[in-house]
């Protein structure tokens, strides 16, 4: 493989995409409450057409956003072995899914997150991206399950993946193990929350957060609140629990299997092209 | 069997979904959700033995939730049904016909967008998707065809691995047991990765494209990201230069994608082929598209919307909206043609 001229300008120029991607997320997913904390009135005469844009909108960031994620990620992580194997655990974790359609676990359970923190955190940060966006995609595709919502799960689990990557590790098995158990929690809990917002604007429509004159951004929250508490903290909590239960019992020799084939994946000959 | 081509059942999807994201009118919504099913009953290959999303289970679960949610939540119109003690956090308040039939309106739009999802899941052909794959994300599509093609036998060797086990007299009952299956699962499946790995390097994988962004246009999707980021926000505090900035912002990242795919051109070995009944599936799709969304924009806005609210009366149907819908069951009418 060619290596390629590494310039200083690169690693800050992929930061900031990072960030802004990251920012661009955010402004996406909390969209639904701009509207009440800008104008709390407004919404009465339009709320037609905001009632339309927003899901729309947000969308599109996060599509953007993806967009912009993958190209610049795909850029670097070139080379045939990182294809096939991000291929392949893409596979075992789909099919890993699909057993789990079969025996349904409780609530939002779903063995899929425990593989992408794992492969982030052994394979880097690129990888884990990649791995949590495709993993979502080719699942989705594999139990026809795509649908609007899809761009979300590709963000998050890709974020999920790429922030796994930036754990460090830690010599102590017992610690490290400790850490990945309490970010399997955090993400559980986090997925489950940034999917709702996704379909919040939907089931309740920004009428109904700013109808009522004055109550403006806390009102939203407190409806946003009321809506979580009552839909999806239970079935968020099976989640993280699920993945701290998977990540105790299968993450150590997981990560020993990945590690093993760290060292080969990444080995490549380099050709001197005037030699 | 008439089988149409994956550009064209996009262009069908994103107008069933705009459709069903903009109107509230129920009539127009029960006449998409028709099509949808119609359309899925017509065109969806027999063979084709996916796993589905049990649609009706889950439709009734969405209506009664958002019917039920905005019913409690929302404490508006004039028809109440009963009050509750104002005292109670929330729900207290009156509760209002209204606000229910406003919960269900969205519900059903939620319901609608999921059947019109549901019918290109089942239409289009997995190995036709990864056709949709840009470019510039060759490499991804590569991935994703790994991955689809490498499922079913991944299955099969997690039967493999359990009938192995088995014989050495493992029984699955508590979590723990899953640990001899999923690591020589995933071990097993990394090997084979390797083997495909060389394979594709021998068959010369790799050895004349790389994908690569230069620093250039590195900088091109940095300042694109910017003025997304800036554009959406100035959406947010209603400034109209908002839209330019994200239209440019659009525009910055597709060149990006457009210089990288350009730059690692490929053929295909089987090239899609474009068939009459495409051209009219796609020109009915945007027809009502450009016909609903135009009418929306510039001759009246409320065409497609509905609110119960202040008061629940019946909505209002036009002749010509509800015939244009049909413009979206063109797919299915064209199987019965020979």
């Amino acid at each position: 493989m060619m290596s390629g001229k590494k310039t200083g300008l690169q690693p800050v120029l992929t930061m900031m995409l990072f960030a802004l991607s990251a920012m661009i997320g955010v402004v996406a997913l909390a969209y639904p409450f701009f509207s009440p904390a800008i104008s709390p009135s407004d919404a009465t005469i339009d709320s037609f057409s905001s009632a339309t844009e927003t899901p729309l909108l947000a969308v599109l960031l996060i599509c953007l956003s993806l967009a912009v994620l993958l190209v610049e990620l795909q850029g670097q992580s070139a080379g045939a072995k990182t294809v096939a194997a991000l291929g392949v655990l893409v596979a075992v974790t789909t099919t890993l899914r699909f057993i789990e359609v079969a025996i349904p676990g409780p609530g939002g359970f779903s063995p899929i997150f425990v593989p992408i923190i794992l492969s982030g955190y052994v394979f880097g940060p690129r990888f884990g991206f990649l791995m949590g966006a495709m993993t979502l995609l080719i699942s989705a595709i594999i139990t026809a399950g795509v649908g609007p919502w899809l761009p979300y799960q590709m963000f998050t689990a890709g974020w999920m993946g790429l922030t796994s990557g930036w754990l460090p590790h830690l010599r102590q098995a017992r610690l490290e193990l400790g850490l990945l158990l309490l970010f399997g929690f955090g993400w559980g809990l986090l997925y489950g929350a940034i999917m709702n917002l996704y379909s919040w604007p939907y089931l309740a429509g920004p009428t109904n957060m700013t109808w009522t004159p004055g109550t403006g951004l806390s009102g939203a929250i407190a409806r946003y609140a009321t809506f979580y508490l009552a839909t999806s903290l239970i079935w968020d909590l099976a989640a993280a629990v699920g993945n701290m239960v998977l990540l105790l019992i299968l993450g150590i020799p997981t990560i020993r299997a990945l590690n093993r084939f760290r060292d080969r994946l990444q080995f490549q000959t380099i050709y001197h092209a005037n030699v | 069997m008439r089988t149409y081509d994956v550009r064209a059942w996009v262009v069908w999807l994103i107008t069933g979904a705009l459709l069903a994201i903009f109107t509230r009118n129920p009539f127009y919504l029960v006449i998409l959700l028709t099509i949808s099913r119609i359309v899925m009953a017509a065109c969806a290959s027999p063979e084709a033995t996916k796993w589905r999303l049990p649609f009706w289970r889950l439709a009734g679960v969405i209506l009664l939730f958002s019917t039920l949610f905005n019913w409690l939540i929302a404490h508006l119109g004039q028809s109440v049904i009963l009050t509750l003690p104002a005292n109670w956090p929330l729900v207290g308040g009156p509760l209002t016909l209204e606000a229910a039939a406003y919960g269900f309106l969205s519900g059903l739009s939620l319901v609608v967008l999921l059947a019109i999802f549901m019918t290109f899941n089942a239409v289009v052909p997995v190995h036709q998707l990864t056709r949709l794959v840009p470019g510039a994300l060759h490499e991804m599509g590569i991935v994703m065809l790994v991955a689809v093609t490498y499922v079913p036998e991944t299955t099969r060797q997690f039967q493999r691995i359990r009938e192995a086990q088995a014989i050495r007299g493992h029984r699955l009952r508590t979590l723990r047991d899953w640990r001899p299956i999923v690591i020589p699962l995933l071990i097993s499946g990394l090997e084979r990765a390797m083997n495909l790995a060389e394979t594709m390097v021998a068959r010369g994988y790799g050895s004349t494209v790389q994908v690569r962004l230069s620093n250039k246009t590195r900088l091109l999707l940095v300042a694109g990201s910017l003025l997304f980021l800036v554009g959406s926000l100035r959406v947010a505090w209603q400034a109209t230069d908002g839209w330019v900035m994200l239209f440019m912002g659009a525009v910055s990242i597709g060149l990006v994608y457009r210089f990288s795919s350009r730059e690692n051109a490929r053929t295909n070995y089987r090239p899609l082929t474009w068939s009459w009944a495409d051209s009219i599936v796609i020109l009915f799709a945007i027809g009502t598209l450009v016909l609903l969304i135009g009418s929306v924009t510039v001759i009246e806005r409320s065409v497609l919307a509905y609110s119960p609210y202040p008061r629940l009366l019946l909505p209002a149907f036009e002749w010509w909206v509800g015939m244009s819908l049909l413009g979206l069951l063109m797919p299915a009418l064209l199987v019965l043609v020979p």
